[in-house]
This record gives structure tokens, C-alpha cells and sequence, in this order.
């Protein structure tokens, strides 16, 4: 799978959580947001959520176009496009909308729940909702 | 850059604590402490009490303000709240409603 396109390139506002800061409440809106801290609650969020090694995200719910983790989430995870764990990161929840890329050394730990059209040489051609427990 | 930005998108409706600085310029409600400098841009808005070190305000704020420095409230602010400092500036444009309350 593709790696190291985890940044998204969109001009939109970013957003940060110093290494130092602390939030604890709902976090919601437009643009990217990174998390070098702690942030404790949902998060929904147009635009990608990226929590920096040492940074720490725990909530019921993470909405987000896109998650990159290299630090800690635990959290149900509904994206659009893609969740990343990096090495050495960890991700604990389910997984639903979009995809979910594990790098060698990453830790995750729920299920992962998206639609896809399995090849016609598979018996395929018919949307699957596979269900996989890592 | 500031350690923790939180850009003109993002509504925080919570607490938000840091060590460091803290630019604003989206919403936060609920409290607001940092141990350095607060700065609510234009277009920032905060309901909520502030406590920090040395700040600048050309936003909107609803909420009592505590500095260990100065608060520099720039012209286009908005505060209504009470405002502790060891100095204060509220600049022509600014518009302020409360109590100023000086260590001296």
C-alpha cells in the first residue's frame, strides 16, 4: 500500500495542540488539526486529524476526512478517506467509512468495517461487508 | 509559531490548558489557561475565563480575563468581562465593558 502520503496538501487552517496543552471537551469544525498533546473528547472534524508522537487522543467518536496517528487514539473512528497508524503509533477502536493503513511496528486494535467490490475472478461484483478481527 | 493554534475553523467547547502559548483564532468556550502569552486574533472568539501570562486581544471575549502580565486589548476587540493585570492598554477602537482590577 502506499506510504508516506499521509500529509494532506489542502491550504486549509491548521490547527494545533501544543506537546504542553490539555483539551478536554468536544472539538469540532474546518481544517486540518494536530495533536503534539492531549485532547480528551469527540472530534468531528472536515479535514485531517494528526496526532504527533506523544500526542494522545481519547474519545467515544473521532469523525475526520482523514486520521494519521504516530501517537496514541482510542476512539471509534469514522473517516472518509483513510486512517494511518505509523510505526510505533497506536490506534484502539473500530474503523468505518474509509480504509485503514498499518505500518510494520504500528499497534491497532479493533475491527475494521468498509465497503468494496471484491474482483470478479473472486466471485465478486457484488459490494462485500467483510468483517475482520485483527 | 505558537505551541497551540487553534485555527479560524476549529470550536473547542471544553477546556483547553497549556504550559506554553495559545493563539486563538477559531471559538473556545469553557475556560482557557495557559501558563504563557494568550493571543485572540481578529475573527477569534472566546466565551469563556481566560488566565495566562501576557495577552493580546483583537477578538471577541466573553468572560473575566486574568493575566500574571499585561493585556493589550488591540483596536476591533471585543471584551465584556472583568480584566486583572499588573498593566493594561485598550487601544482607540477597542470596546470594553467591565471592571479593570490593577495590582498596585
Amino acid at each position: 500500500m502506499a506510504q508516506g502520503k499521509t500529509r494532506s496538501t489542502s491550504a486549509a487552517t491548521e490547527g494545533r495542540i501544543g506537546p504542553t496543552a490539555k483539551v478536554r471537551g468536544r472539538v469540532s469544525g474546518e481544517g486540518n488539526l494536530v495533536v503534539a498533546g492531549e485532547l480528551e473528547g469527540n472530534v468531528s472534524l472536515r479535514g485531517e486529524l494528526s496526532i504527533e508522537r506523544g500526542g494522545n487522543v481519547a474519545a467515544d467518536v473521532i469523525e475526520a476526512d482523514s486520521i494519521a496517528v504516530a501517537g496514541t487514539l482510542t476512539g471509534e473512528m469514522r473517516v472518509t478517506g483513510r486512517v494511518h497508524v505509523a510505526a510505533g503509533a497506536a490506534a484502539r477502536g473500530d474503523v468505518s467509512g474509509g480504509a485503514l493503513v498499518l505500518d510494520e511496528g504500528a499497534e491497532f486494535d479493533g475491527r475494521i468495517d468498509n465497503d468494496f467490490t471484491l474482483p470478479p475472478e473472486l466471485g465478486g461484483g457484488s459490494a462485500e461487508r467483510p468483517r475482520r478481527r485483527s | 509559531m505558537a505551541s497551540t493554534v487553534i485555527g479560524a475553523g476549529i470550536t473547542i467547547d471544553g477546556d483547553l490548558t497549556t504550559d506554553d502559548d495559545v493563539v486563538i483564532q477559531g471559538t473556545v468556550r469553557g475556560k482557557l489557561t495557559a501558563k504563557d502569552g494568550v493571543v485572540v486574533e481578529q475573527g477569534g472568539v472566546v466565551e469563556a475565563d481566560i488566565a495566562g501570562g501576557a495577552m493580546s486581544i483583537a477578538g471577541a471575549v466573553t468572560g473575566n480575563v486574568s493575566s500574571t502580565d499585561r493585556v493589550d486589548l488591540q483596536s476591533g476587540a471585543k471584551v465584556v468581562g472583568n480584566v486583572r493585570a499588573t498593566r493594561i492598554t485598550i487601544a482607540d477602537g477597542a470596546q470594553f465593558k467591565g471592571n479593570v482590577d490593577m495590582d498596585v
